[in-house]
């Protein structure tokens, strides 16, 4: 769902910055060198980076490419390693029973739960396969604005970051008042700054 | 001011631009005039987020319902209640899209565009893949632009010395919704 199919919901951002005078030969590179890396086949724990629009798994551009027209199109692609608290807290639970029942111990020190607590949260996460999870991107170059298809804060956030590590560009998001501040002209234009809420009744 | 500053004390200008928008779409029965563009069809759908009050004393009230005819939300208004999110239908020449625009930071939410070539009957290769990518982003820049293009209308009236003019419309159209409510 997003760019290519279906529904979409989009936040639109202003790119603050200016790209190289080869734009297309510099974004090439930047999106070669911040591709996913696959993390299915390591014990990493997260990993974050583009891939094409048309298939999650084709971090080479390999069947489509990044560039349609003037835009840039691609989609961020997040996998992250999780254990669920429920399933961490009944591990632990079971392991502080078997050391205390092989101890003949009544209870265990808050440090010996601590350690259990993280050994058991590192083993667990090593096993649990990574969650993928996408999130599409239009660049327009020649307007300088970019619509992310998602609302997320937190798909907000890794956008703006690997966007900026990536291309070296600041993403501003689109609020009313910056809109406004672009868009005024004449007289509205002189006004737009002192503007204060208005009472409506 | 940093971004989350602006957020929270500009936050009004987005929910006085959507109650500007309604107002002037019953105003001119669905319709506002765009120079430069014609008129574009706005018509406010039967789904309304109202915010009442500040930071965290702030509270919400979701008015929806095919029955309705957003009465509620109207009233609400009259109560000092603010809309946060709306669902619109825009329409523009034969291009007509769905969307629920938020106030706060102008998110665009479950966008759903006009028709166009069903997928079944698109060829494959990456042409086709970047032809259908085009259209889409096509329409996608269209919706933005139409709602930029709406937001200019208001902040070039918002910041200028037709604003009393038209603060006085919205509060007698706001008095007249409060009244549609009383048996």
């Amino acid at each position: 769902m997003g760019l290519l199919t279906g529904a979409a919901s989009l936040t639109r951002f202003a790119v603050e910055g200016d790209l190289p005078s080869s734009p297309w030969d510099f974004i090439a590179e930047q999106i070669k060198r911040h591709s996913f890396r696959d993390i299915d086949d390591t014990l990493d724990e997260y990993s974050v980076g583009w891939v094409s629009v048309a298939n999650m798994f084709d971090s080479s551009f390999a069947y489509a490419s990044y560039a349609a027209g003037d835009y840039v199109v691609l989609t961020l692609r997040v996998d992250e390693r999780r254990v669920s608290p429920a399933v961490l807290k009944k591990f632990c639970q079971k392991e502080e029973e078997r050391i205390k029942r092989e101890q003949q111990i009544p209870r265990l020190a808050r440090s010996a739960r601590t350690e259990i607590r993280e050994r058991l949260h590192a083993e667990l996460l090593r096993k649990s396969p990574p969650i993928p999870a996408t999130y599409d991107l239009c660049w327009n170059l020649a307007d300088g604005v970019v619509l992310f298809f998602s609302t997320s804060k937190k798909a907000v956030a890794l956008l703006e970051d690997l966007f900026k590590e990536t291309f070296g560009l600041a993403l501003i998001l689109q609020i009313p008042w910056l809109v406004g501040q672009r868009v005024a002209t004449g007289e509205a234009q002189r006004n737009f700054d002192s503007l204060q809420a208005a009472v409506l009744l | 001011m940093d971004l989350v500053d602006l957020i929270t004390e500009k936050r009004f200008l987005g929910q006085e631009f959507l109650t500007w928008l309604w107002y002037k779409s019953e105003e001119h029965g669905g319709s506002i005039y765009l120079p430069g563009r014609g008129d574009v069809l706005v018509v406010f759908e039967k789904h309304m987020l109202l915010e009442y009050g500040e930071g965290e004393e702030r509270e919400k009230v979701i008015c929806r319902g095919l029955q309705t005819e957003l009465k509620e939300a109207r009233a609400g208004l009259s109560l000092a209640k603010k809309p946060e999110q709306a669902r619109l239908r825009l329409g523009w020449g034969d291009q007509e899209f769905g969307v629920t625009l938020t106030a706060a930071v102008f998110e665009f939410r479950n966008i759903r565009l006009p028709k166009t070539v069903d997928r079944a009957d698109e060829g494959e290769g990456p042409e086709h893949l970047e032809a259908r990518l085009l259209e889409r982003i096509a329409l996608f820049e269209l919706l933005c632009s139409l709602v930029v293009d709406l937001f200019a209308l208001f902040i070039d009236i918002r910041a200028s010395q037709q604003w009393p003019q038209e603060l006085a419309g919205i509060r007698t159209w706001i008095a007249e919704g409060s009244q549609h409510l009383i048996p």
